[in-house]
């Protein structure tokens, strides 16, 4: 028996590494281990009163910050029975498209494009690529401005609050980002070049069940009552409230995430996963990107994901401009958040984090205390999804070079651009 | 001169103290034309893993056997060391119960989360890098601010020692000219006693200060809670409030 290790994943979110070990040829166990340590926040929040979750449950992730802070609070406002004004849900979309925008370009040119160019890191590719570098932090300082401008603060934001904002940004401030924007949209041209550049990354091919929250509209992030799982040909609905269904974890031994299972198969999360289940964006600008960076859906190698991302991030920036426009032909109210009148009862919420399906369900007591809290993340969605295709990989390798293996275990790992902090922040065992 | 050599490392987090770093997008190509970054595993997949470093920067706080490990590994190999963030500096959100959170109450809570398997875990209570090895200075903050990441960094390399405020948001806030949310409005506002240096973002927005910063030098935790117990927020209240980012330092 022979087992490749690698000890500690670079280039990710956190703490985690893979293990394989082969017999002979064969592949005998995968596992992709976890070694965050257990923070137990959900835990923690119980007795904490409803102002006090979301600046909680932010610290979970740095890099879904954002998104856990605005489905924290939807999960409260659903609870209480809190809705939030057109204007809110305008810039909570922003916020949500602005933090995208900063996580794919970060995971885009920072962490997945040095692999296929051979590099260490994007320190290093700077010095003979500079322009591609450039691009990325171009695009992600971008995305942070986004953040600051809507959320107060580019990581863990502080303006979002139940029932709204503390203050609605200013015109001049949204003036401000559209020219950025615009920028943005100039270099999209610029990104799908680039990816459409690099060297085909086709070493794990495997039939794959995606999930994603379905879009009642065109724009899926923020919106949406009912995920669905779309596996080759076949297409399942699961409304929220059912969202355990989604969520058979499993605890297991080497890792301190969890594993989740639909009807016993793994699925994806993320990019490719809502490219898959919303396809109707997908026309003009976006359909000759995809054609360019050859990505037909459903895809069958998950490498396409670092694909999906840069599609993903051409529509933020095109999606992001409507929403300024909006706001502009609108005008900008300087609201108040809804009043809040805390009642016990159990609220659910579901968005889509930059790294796909974020669920956050809470329980309240009648002075509106936390009586019960599960979270669910991306990355622990993802984790049996991955460990499939770390093995398809091996299986399909006819190297057994341990340099070379190690290698494309690595780049699938990060096309997952997984985020092992949150992994950690699981369900209540059952 | 060669360049100081640099290492920069994540404990148990949010990584936010390194996003932050990251988020230099502005400065990130100088930076690391004026230091030579040994160890990053965040960013690099080629790191030096046993160089001796000039300065480490460490995020996160110490909830493994491992975390402990590293910190200590990091010590050994660094002339200075910076503990990066609230958690660090602090012990965090992870350390908010920590006191109730005794050995036993732990394997509860991941009993909890876990079940039985979580007994398996390599699981310690949360503390601050200074519980366990001499920190040189810290840069606080959940998440740390740009400018004084970027300014630490520019006094090491003048041979000089960052200088950070000592006083309270409050004095930021009143520079804001904002209204106090606290005497005013009544908010349960951790100002008077949480470490500027973010501005009063929160309060500026018309939000209570949550404390994310930790206690602010000589801060008097006593004198807050009975004025907010005089604008009705509860005892217990105030407490959580408190305790929520630097349990200890609101003792």
């Amino acid at each position: 028996m022979s087992t490749i290790t690698i000890e500690h994943l670079a280039r990710v979110e956190g703490h985690g590494g893979i293990t394989v070990e082969l017999q002979g040829d064969a592949v005998e166990e995968v596992r992709f281990d976890v070694f965050e340590g257990p923070r137990l926040i959900e835990p923690l929040l119980k007795g904490r009163r409803y102002d006090e979750v979301a600046p909680i449950v932010s610290r979970i992730c740095s890099i879904c910050s954002a998104a856990h802070t605005v489905t924290s609070l939807k999960a409260t406002e659903s609870a209480f029975g809190i809705r939030v004004s057109p204007q809110t849900e305008l810039l909570r979309e922003l916020l949500f498209r602005g933090e995208s925008i900063e996580s794919h370009a970060l995971h885009i040119f920072l962490l997945a494009v040095p692999d296929y160019l051979n590099y260490p890191s994007a320190i290093a590719l700077a010095a003979d690529k500079p322009a591609a570098v450039l691009l990325g932090l171009r695009l992600k300082k971008l995305g942070n401005t986004m953040q600051e401008t809507v959320g107060g603060r580019a990581v863990h934001p502080v303006n979002p609050v139940l029932g709204g904002f503390g203050k609605a940004p200013s015109l001049d401030q949204l003036i401000a980002l559209r020219t950025g924007l615009l920028q943005a949209a100039a270099d999209s041209d610029a990104v799908i070049d680039l990816m459409a550049g690099l060297p085909a990354a086709d070493f794990c091919r495997s039939e794959t069940s995606y999930a994603a929250l379905r879009s009642p509209n065109l724009d899926s992030y923020y919106a949406g009552d009912e995920v669905m799982v779309a596996s080759s040909g076949n297409r399942a609905i699961v409304p929220a409230a059912d969202y355990r269904s989604l969520t058979n974890e499993e605890t297991v031994a080497h890792s301190h995430a969890k594993h989740s299972t639909f009807r016993g198969s793994p699925f994806m999360v993320g990019s490719l996963a809502r490219l898959t289940v919303n396809p109707r964006r997908l026309t003009g600008k976006l359909a000759v990107a995809m054609k360019r960076l050859k990505l037909s859906l459903p895809a069958d190698n998950p490498m396409d994901n670092n694909k999906a991302q840069a599609i993903e991030l051409v529509n933020d920036v095109e999606r992001s401009l409507e929403i300024i426009e909006q706001l502009l032909r609108e005008g900008v109210k300087d609201e108040r958040a809804m009043p809040v009148n805390p009642r016990a009862g159990q609220g659910v919420a579901i968005t889509e984090a930059p790294r796909g399906l974020l669920i956050h369900s809470y329980k309240y007591d009648a002075e509106g205390r936390i009586e019960a809290a599960d979270i669910i993340t991306p990355t622990a969605l993802n984790a049996a999804s991955m460990e499939q295709h770390f093995r398809r990989a091996v299986e399909q390798s006819a190297e057994r070079d341990e340099a070379a293996l190690t290698r494309r275990l690595q780049m699938i790992a990060r096309a997952y651009d997984p985020c092992i902090s949150c992994s950690v922040h699981l369900v209540r065992h059952r | 001169m060669s360049k100081p050599t640099v290492g920069i490392f994540g404990l148990t987090g949010c990584a936010g103290d390194q996003l932050v770093i990251l988020n230099c997008e502005d400065q990130l190509l100088d930076l690391v034309s004026l230091v030579d970054i040994r160890d990053f595993l965040m960013a690099s997949s080629e790191n030096q893993t046993d160089s001796a470093l000039d300065i480490a920067l460490v995020e996160g706080a110490v909830l493994t056997a491992r975390d402990a490990a590293t910190l200590r590994a990091v010590r050994k190999r660094s002339k200075l060391l910076v503990a990066l963030g609230t958690c660090a500096v602090w012990g965090g959100v992870a350390a908010m119960n920590r006191g109730a959170d005794s050995d036993g109450d732990r394997a509860e809570l991941l009993d909890q989360v876990y079940g039985e398997a979580g007994r398996r875990f390599d699981s310690l209570p949360a503390q601050a890098l200074h519980e366990l090895v001499p920190v040189d200075f810290n840069i606080t903050g959940c998440p740390i601010e740009k400018d004084h990441f970027l300014a630490g960094i520019a006094a090491l390399l003048n041979g000089d020692l960052p200088v950070y405020p000592e006083y309270p948001v409050c004095t930021e806030c009143r520079m804001r000219e904002n209204n106090c949310l606290l005497i005013e409005r009544g908010l349960p506002c951790c100002g008077p006693i949480t470490a500027a240096g973010c501005d009063a973002r929160c309060p500026d927005l018309r939000i209570p200060c949550v404390g994310c910063r930790g206690p602010s030098a000589g801060s008097n935790a006593q004198s807050l809670l009975e004025v907010m117990e005089e604008k009705g927020v509860s005892r217990p209240q105030v407490v959580a409030r408190l305790r929520t980012f630097a349990p200890g330092g609101a003792s």
